[in-house]
Order: structure tokens, then C-alpha cells, then sequence
């Protein structure tokens, strides 16, 4: 009776495997898979997520295999059988109290290993400041910068390939949480603590990179690149990036950069109350520094690609894209209106994008 | 009323019933069995509205880029589908079937403070409403179940659903560390003659855990929230960083109960299975001891992983590796009481009815759940798979394919003894295959697109992630759910009418409760029982395979040996709901403070019923002596 119900439970175990290893391949070139890893610190978590997956389908099959053939075996007594009554059996309990015992042993000096080796923080490692804000994230350089300053930009966290960075997590309002799927695994960024990650890309490349822990109202649109450059490209970077921007080229949109960057200093026009652009009157601190705004990868903190169109698009109509968002709660729709036409966006966005670094980027992974 | 000094000494008929008809009858109830009625119908109800908030999120997650729903209105249902699953949904459900079956499963006529029960069962559905009315009160909390801090301070949450979230959830934490003491007392004082620990049966022995852990998880979260009330009403800074509080303070406060409250969900249903499963399979638990203190262990363990929830928080490498082998530990118990109940169906006679089908279901997926929350417990892969819907899968594999489908079982189970009838086998077996295939439709795509990286708690993703497929796939399967659980209400309302009558013991089963009438009387036992045994009325049936395996058997448990006390049993009273109405009114003066006229007449309004109900309960007491005979 028993053999005839084991080709179902043979099949059911085809089944998983074949399902299982779909899964798995279909997953690994997704922009933000954790299991296509281009940095040191997520690959050595995938490395320990394979054995212990592999153990896991392991026990998987072998309890799930002993319940459906338990099932399957005694389900069709014949009506008032009266089994033998077996209350336990103590060596067979006490074995089966070790064997996970063993497994658990296993995986916790696997683990150990990782956790060792993640979480090391060489001497020589980049260092970096990322702060999180309600929705957006800030980087600070402070061993670039010129006189003791920071070098600051927001959304786009350039790194050197093959240099390990030291990421130093903080946050501005509440908490939110620093991850790069590739690169590396989550880390929280606490109000009034300050946490680090280190880690090191293996390969350049723009990835893909997300605020993971919930933070109000905008959380979901709360997203930033980190781009890895190749070591000069990342030095050629560091050195544009520590002179001023000025106005180069002509204006998109038929906007004029010269006035644009008029409208942007008018202290009526609100936008230096908030925002930095290095070498000009523009000395907010609030919102995300502007300096090289024409050579961000995304507008609004990773949730459109960057292009002039979007960024006018963002500009007059910023409440519906990203609601919530500290900039629509000051420039209301009635506000633009009353203080804006839309020649004055053309001209700002002309200006914004008139601002470039000149680097080779690296392919999207 | 005079203390009427007639002693007893055999009853011969229950006691004339004073219980009034109808409604009234059932707000001033303080019998265990109604109250369980009621707590179970009350989850039931929450479970449906968390269910339809559920459903609201699948939707506007169907597709990417979706403006079903705006950013706001999302935070507030995911904050509350988890809020109302959690306590207003699982928990009572667990409540509820101990209030109707411990009494009676140990042989007692009733809880060992009816009156307390029933302010429990008030106090939690005054709290569920009081949550609820956020809706129509500036906006729902939406801040996550887990309320980290300093989101939860005035200047990021500004309206008033975050009060809501603390005050509702603080009377019905009231009603449950009350309900936990009460378990506790019932169970350790009022077993039948002869029904030591050794003998309890496993249901009563996790409900008793789970009133420990009750006891000592509990007052974490009530501190913690009331820390947090105080920051937002009276200016004290626990929980602000700039202004010296700790943010993470609230993160230990709230885990230290929050990873507990996981075994609290669970325990019952472990309790629950470990009955069905003997019954279905004709055969006793394989290894009582091993799976009683199994549960002991869990409960122990349950107090030292708090912060494998906090592995991204920065509490160092060696913090997190004390969490994640405490972590681990917590496999071996679980996997002991899997093997145990496999081995209790072995070589047994299965007849695969509703209910066990349901908790065979539950074992097959709580495997599942179990072995995704080794790499949660391993702080490396932790860091890549938290915040990310691999956790909406592992923890719906524990909560839903682990708790929810082992109450499906118990619902199965002891529906007859409580109605009378039998729920629809056919329907229930249609109902139990539509419920397995989709919540795993609904549920495994999860764990591929939080390995995928997408986060939890986003009200929207951009396609080209790779997300939409499974996304969409989810969203079906939970619809199907849906129907699952509207089957169950159909097969629960034709049941009622027109089920089979029971009879005392439709599934043959070997524990007390199945030996009283369906339903039982308002006294559960016209004789208290002497127990001999695990299984006192499976003794009775079968004295040829009586006795626990160690020889000897046992005399027949359900002739009385000893001198029947008097039938004591409580009169109905108004006076816990009253308590209950005048704290949920007190708490709605607090909730306002920032007004005060409405504030200052709530709070004195809720005083006084509170205080009156007080005196009126203290003299409550002195009505119950008619039957009384100590």
C-alpha cells in the first residue's frame, strides 16, 4: 500500500526543486537582486544565504517528505482500527532533539565567519557621511573637500571600485535605513547614533539603492545611486567637483541658464532658503545641495530619471510626483502660480542643468 | 442577602438559571463559555476587517506605479492590518477558544475570576473600537504596528492616530494581562481531583505558557507607550534624540514584548494541534513530556532574541551574535514538537477531517516558516532580507500558514461542542484545499521579490524591477483567500441552521470537555470528574487501551470518588462592562488633553462610571452565595 503513494510525493519534490531553481535564475540579473552581488559585503552574505538554503531545502524535503508519506500511508484504516498505543519513545525524541541541535551548530559558525569578516573597518577606507532625510539622502566627503570643508552631494554616492568605503550612517529627522541590494546589506540610520558600513564594490557600475526602513509618508519614493567608478575616474570626479560649478553650454528647454541662475539667488523666489550651490550666494541647508545638479542620475531622491523635461516636470508639479515632500509644502501650486511662470522654470532648469561634471559612467547593473 | 449556610453534598439537578434572555443576557454575562462566544466572534470580525485592509493593499500593489491608493491611506492600512491581526484578530481568537475550552477541558466549573473575564472581553472590544474610530477622527495611525520612534513624536505625526494607537492598545494590553492572570490562576488552582500538571491536557499546558509570557512581555509595551503618550501630550523626551531621549530605547521596549508576542500567537495553536492530531489519529500525543516542555522552552527562549529584529540597528557584532544563537536555540524546541506530532500520526488510524486536514496544513507550512527564519536569525543575511517582503513571507508563513490555519483547526474541532452541530465537512474540506493553494500564492512569490529587493512598506514600486509578475500573482491569491473566508462564513451560517447535530463526542476524542453535553451546561459538569490520566475520557471508552503507556491502567475517571462540592456559580452583572465603557471613555479625556473642556468632562464622565462600577462589582460578590457551599 505504502509504495503506491510514493510517486506523488516524488513528483511534489521535482516540483520544488525545479520551481526553486527557476526562482533562483530568474532573479539573479534583476536591478536590485541580492543574489547578483558587485560588492564584497553582500557577496560574502550570498556565499553564507547558499549553504544554509541548501540545508534548509534539505530538512525542507526530509520533514515535509515524513508528514505527506505519514499522511498518505495511514489515512485509509479501515473504519474503528484501533491503533497500537504509543506514547513516545524517549531515545528516539532525544535524537531528534540533537539532530537540529547539529544543524544549528553548523550554521552558527558559518554565520560567525561572515559577521567577522563584514564587519571590519580597515584604517585606509574611504570615509563618508550619509545622512537621511525625510525623503532624500545627503553624502559628505570630508576628506575631499577644500579647507576643511565637506565635499556634499545628494542622491548620487560616487565611490572608487576596489577601495573600501566606510560609510558613516546618521539621520536628520527619523529613522531610515542605508541599502544597496549589490553592494552590501541594510544598515539603519538613528537620530543620535551613528552607525558605519564598510564595504567594497568589486566591480563599477550604477546600483541601485533604497531607503528599507519605513519613515513616513514619501517612504516608497525615498531612493539614491550609488555609482562606482574606476579609481582615476573617481579622483578626475573629486577634483571637478572641487572647484565651483559655472554655467557651461547653451540652455535646454529654450531656458536661459544667466537668468535662471538670477531667479535661483532671488531670495523672493525662495529656492537659496533651502539649497546650496558652492560658489554662489546660495547657502541653505535644508533641502539637498544643487552643485552639479546636470550631472544627477535621478531628480526627486532616485525616482525619475534625470532629464531637463523631468526636472520641469518636478518643479511645477512636485506635490502629485512625490507627496509629502518638503519643497511642495512651501512652493504650493498656488505659490508657483503667483510666483513663477513657466519661462521662470525653463530658465532655472536651463541653469540647474547647465552645471556638469565630465566623467565615463559605468553601465547600470 | 444573607450567606445561605446550606452545605450539599451530592447535587442532584444545576441550580435554576437567573441569566436574563436575549442581549441582556449576553452584555452581563460572566459565563466562560459565552465570553469565549464573544471573543471569538469579535475576532472574527476584526479578522474580516483586517482581511479587507489586507485586500486594499494587494490591490493598489497589483501593479506598479498604481494611484489606487494615495501614500497616506496605505501607511494607515498596512499600520492597521497588522495592528488588528495581531491583537484585536489572533490573540482573542487564542483568548477566546481557552475561555470556552480550558474550564472545561480541566474539569472546573468556570474561570477563577468570571467577573475579570468578562471586563477582559469588554475591555478588548472597546479597545479594538476605540483603535478603529481613528478612521472617522482625523486619520488612522500610520506609523507601522511597530511605532518606531521618533516617527511617532508630534512633529512627524501630527494627527491624532498615533494616540489612538497607544490608548486603544492599552486597554486591550488591560484586558490581556487580566485574561493572562485569570488562565494562570484557573489553571494552576481549579483542575479536576487528580488532574496534576503531568496530566493536563497539551492544549491547557501551552495556554498556561502563554499566560506567563503574557504576564511578563506585556508591561514592556505598556511602559514603552506610555513613555511615548507622555512625549506627545505631557513633553517628556524618552524617545526624542535631539533632545537627549533614545530612539532606540523604544526598539528594546517594544521587541522585549514584540518577539514574545510571536509565541503568544503561536503557542495556543501548537496547543490546539496537539490535540486534534492524537484525536484524528486514534492515537495519544507521542511524547507528552517532550512537546509540554518544548512549548516551556519556546516561552523561555522567546525572552532572549528581541533583537533579531534589530540586527540593522548597529548593537555591534557581538550583541547580534548573542541574539542570533539564542535565535537559533529556538530550532530545536520547534523542530521536537514537528517530529513529535508526525510521530504522533504514524502507524495511527487518520480519519482526514476539516480539522485535520487543517492541522496537517498547518504543520506543512509552519515547516516552511520555520526554515525561512534561519537566514532572518543570521545577522549577515538578516542585513540583506529585512525590511524586504522576504519577511512579509516568513511572517505569514508563522502567522497565517502557522496560526491562522491551526485556529481554522481548532474552529473545526470544537464547533460542535459549542454549537451543538457540525460545520459543513464538505464545504470545510472545498473551503481548506481553496485556502492552502492560495495563501501560498499569495505568500511564496513574496519570498522572490524580497530576494529581488523590494523593500516592505512602499506604496508603490517602479517596474523594470522585476516585482510585477509576482506582484500580481500575490494580489490574485489573496482574493482567492478571500473567498476561502467567505466560504467559511457560509458554511458557518448554514452550519448554525441546519449542521448535524453533534452529539457529546462526534470525533471520539479523550479529554473532559467531549464528555459534558453539546453545548455544555451553564455549570459545564453536573459531576466533577476524578482524573486518573492524560486521557480520562478515551479511559472510559476504551479501558482495554487505558493509561499513559506505563502499565497500569486507570479507573474510570468519570465516576465521581469524592464528595461533590455545591454548583457556585456567579450572577450576571453589568458592572465590567460599565468599568470597561468608563476606562475607554477616561482614556478618550487623555487622547483629548490638548482641548480641555472636552478632556476634563470625559475624564470626570469616565471616573465616576469607573468608580461606580467598582462599588457595584465589590458588592457583585455577595449575590453569588445562594448556590454557595464552601
Amino acid at each position: 500500500m505504502g509504495t503506491r503513494h510514493r510517486p506523488p510525493v516524488r513528483r511534489l519534490l521535482y516540483a520544488v526543486l525545479a520551481f526553486g531553481a527557476l526562482a533562483l535564475a530568474g532573479c539573479s540579473t534583476l536591478p536590485a537582486s541580492t543574489l547578483d552581488t558587485y560588492g564584497d559585503h553582500a557577496r560574502r552574505i550570498h556565499e553564507l544565504l547558499v549553504p544554509i538554503a541548501w540545508m534548509a531545502l534539505a530538512v525542507f524535503l526530509v520533514v515535509e517528505g515524513a508528514l505527506i508519506y505519514t499522511v498518505l500511508r495511514y489515512r485509509r484504516r479501515a473504519a474503528g482500527t484501533m491503533p497500537r498505543q504509543v506514547h513516545g519513545n524517549t531515545n528516539v525524541e532525544i535524537m531528534w532533539t540533537i539532530a537540529p541541535a547539529l544543524i544549528v551548530v553548523v550554521v552558527s559558525v558559518l554565520t560567525f565567519r561572515t559577521q567577522a569578516a563584514n564587519s571590519q573597518m580597515p584604517a585606509d577606507a574611504l570615509k563618508i557621511h550619509a545622512i537621511g532625510h525625510q525623503w532624500w539622502f545627503e553624502f559628505r566627503y570630508p576628506e575631499q573637500g577644500i579647507d576643511g570643508a565637506d565635499l556634499v552631494t545628494a542622491s548620487d554616492m560616487y565611490i572608487p571600485v576596489g577601495r573600501p568605503v566606510t560609510v558613516q550612517l546618521e539621520a536628520a529627522d527619523v529613522m531610515h535605513n542605508f541599502w544597496v541590494p549589490k553592494l552590501a546589506g541594510k544598515t539603519y540610520m538613528i537620530p543620535g547614533k551613528t552607525n558605519y558600513l564598510t564595504f567594497t564594490a568589486e566591480q563599477p557600475g550604477i546600483y541601485r539603492a533604497v531607503c528599507a526602513e519605513f519613515c513616513g509618508e514619501a517612504h516608497a519614493l525615498m531612493r539614491f545611486r550609488v555609482i562606482a567608478l574606476e579609481p582615476a575616474e573617481y579622483d578626475s570626479w573629486v577634483a571637478q567637483h572641487r572647484v565651483a560649478p559655472v554655467i557651461g553650454g547653451g540652455g535646454v528647454l529654450g531656458g536661459d541658464p544667466n537668468r535662471g541662475k538670477e531667479l535661483f539667488l532671488n531670495a523672493r523666489k525662495l529656492c537659496i532658503t533651502c539649497h546650496v550651490i558652492e560658489g554662489t550666494g546660495a547657502k541653505g541647508i535644508i533641502g539637498p545641495n544643487l552643485s552639479y545638479y546636470g550631472s544627477r542620475q535621478t531628480i526627486a531622491a532616485g525616482i525619475m530619471p534625470y532629464s531637463p523635461e523631468n526636472l520641469e516636470r518636478w518643479l511645477k508639479h512636485g506635490y502629485e510626483i512625490k507627496p509629502g515632500n518638503l519643497m511642495s509644502r512651501v512652493l504650493t501650486r498656488d505659490w508657483i502660480a503667483a510666483n513663477l511662470t513657466d519661462q521662470d522654470i525653463k530658465d532655472l532648469v536651463a541653469y540647474l542643468d547647465s552645471m556638469k561634471v565630465n566623467v565615463a559612467l559605468p553601465p547600470a547593473r | 442577602m444573607a450567606i445561605a449556610q446550606g452545605h450539599v453534598g451530592h447535587v442532584s439537578a444545576p441550580p435554576a438559571t437567573t441569566v436574563p434572555a436575549g442581549l441582556a443576557g449576553w452584555l452581563s454575562t460572566v459565563d466562560h463559555k459565552r465570553i469565549g462566544i464573544i471573543y471569538m466572534l469579535a475576532a472574527f470580525v476584526f479578522f474580516i476587517i483586517g482581511g479587507i485592509e489586507a485586500l486594499l493593499m494587494r490591490v493598489q500593489l497589483g501593479t506598479p506605479e498604481n494611484t489606487f491608493l494615495t501614500p497616506d491611506f496605505y501607511n494607515q492600512l498596512f499600520t492597521m492590518h497588522g495592528t488588528t491581526m495581531i491583537f484585536l484578530a489572533v490573540m482573542p481568537m487564542n483568548v477566546g477558544l481557552g475561555n470556552y475550552v480550558v474550564p472545561l477541558m480541566i474539569g472546573a466549573r468556570d474561570m477563577a475570576f468570571p467577573r475579570l473575564n468578562a471586563m477582559s472581553v469588554w475591555l478588548f472590544i472597546l479597545g479594538g473600537l476605540m483603535l478603529y474610530f481613528s478612521f472617522f477622527a482625523g486619520g488612522a495611525p500610520n506609523v507601522g504596528w511597530f511605532a518606531y520612534a521618533p516617527l511617532t513624536q508630534k512633529p512627524y505625526s501630527p494627527t491624532f492616530g498615533v494616540d489612538y494607537w497607544i490608548l486603544g492598545l492599552l486597554l486591550t494590553g488591560v484586558a490581556s494581562i487580566a485574561g493572562a492572570l485569570n488562565f494562570i490562576v484557573t489553571i494552576l488552582n481549579m483542575r479536576a481531583p487528580g488532574l496534576s500538571l503531568n496530566r493536563m491536557p497539551l492544549f491547557v499546558w501551552m495556554q498556561l505558557i502563554v499566560g506567563f509570557i503574557l504576564v511578563f512581555a506585556f508591561p514592556a509595551l505598556t511602559v514603552a507607550q506610555i513613555e511615548l503618550l507622555f512625549d506627545r501630550h505631557f513633553g517628556t523626551r524618552f524617545f526624542v534624540p535631539s533632545q537627549g531621549g533614545d530612539a532606540v530605547l523604544w526598539q528594546h521596549l517594544f521587541w522585549f514584548f514584540g518577539h514574545p508576542e510571536v509565541y503568544i500567537l503561536i503557542l495556543p495553536v501548537m496547543g490546539i494541534v496537539s490535540e486534534t492530531l492524537p484525536t484524528f489519529s486514534r492515537k495519544p500525543i507521542f511524547g507528552y513530556a517532550f512537546v509540554a516542555f518544548s512549548g516551556v522552552a519556546i516561552g523561555f527562549l522567546g525572552f532572549l532574541v528581541w533583537a533579531h529584529h534589530m540586527f540593522g540597528v548597529g548593537l555591534g557584532p557581538l550583541a547580534n551574535a548573542f541574539f542570533a544563537g539564542a535565535s537559533f536555540l529556538i530550532a530545536v524546541p520547534t523542530g521536537v514538537k514537528i517530529f513529535n506530532w508526525i510521530a504522533t500520526m504514524y502507524d495511527g488510524a487518520l480519519s482526514l477531517t476539516t480539522s485535520m486536514l487543517y492541522s496537517i496544513g498547518f504543520i506543512a507550512m509552519f515547516i516552511i516558516g520555520g526554515l525561512s527564519g534561519i537566514t532572518l536569525a543570521s545577522p549577515p543575511v538578516d542585513l540583506q532580507q529585512t525590511d524586504s517582503y522576504y519577511v512579509v513571507a516568513h511572517l505569514h508563513y508563522v502567522l497565517f500558514g502557522g496560526s491562522i490555519l491551526g485556529l481554522f483547526a481548532g474552529v473545526f474541532y470544537w464547533f460542535p461542542k459549542v454549537t451543538g452541530r457540525m460545520l459543513d465537512e464538505r464545504l470545510g474540506k472545498v473551503q481548506f484545499w481553496l485556502m492552502m493553494i492560495s495563501f501560498n500564492v499569495t505568500f511564496f512569490p513574496m519570498h522572490i521579490i524580497g530576494t529581488d529587493g523590494m523593500p516592505r512598506r512602499i506604496y508603490t514600486y517602479e517596474s523594470g524591477m522585476g516585482w510585477d509578475l509576482w506582484n500580481l500573482v500575490a494580489t490574485v491569491g489573496a482574493f482567492l483567500m478571500a473567498a476561502s473566508v467567505l466560504l467559511f462564513l457560509w458554511n458557518l451560517m448554514v452550519s448554525l441552521r441546519r449542521g448535524a447535530p453533534a452529539g457529546n463526542d462526534p470525533w471520539d476524542a479523550a479529554t473532559l470537555e467531549w464528555s459534558v453535553s453539546s453545548p455544555p451546561p451553564p455549570h459545564n459538569f453536573d459531576q466533577i470528574p476524578v482524573v486518573h490520566s492524560r486521557r480520562p475520557l478515551w479511559d472510559h471508552k476504551y479501558p482495554e487501551h487505558a493509561g499513559d503507556g506505563h502499565g497500569a491502567s486507570a479507573p474510570d475517571p468519570l465516576v465521581a470518588g469524592f464528595e461533590q462540592p455545591a454548583i457556585h456559580l456567579p450572577s450576571p452583572t453589568y458592572h465590567p462592562l460599565i468599568l470597561g465603557v468608563g476606562l475607554t471613555t477616561l482614556f478618550f479625556g487623555i487622547l483629548y488633553s490638548s482641548i480641555p473642556p472636552l478632556s476634563i468632562s470625559l475624564a470626570v464622565v469616565g471616573l465616576a462610571l469607573v468608580a461606580f462600577a467598582i462599588v457595584g462589582w465589590v458588592r457583585d460578590s455577595h449575590k453569588d452565595s445562594p448556590y454557595a457551599a464552601h
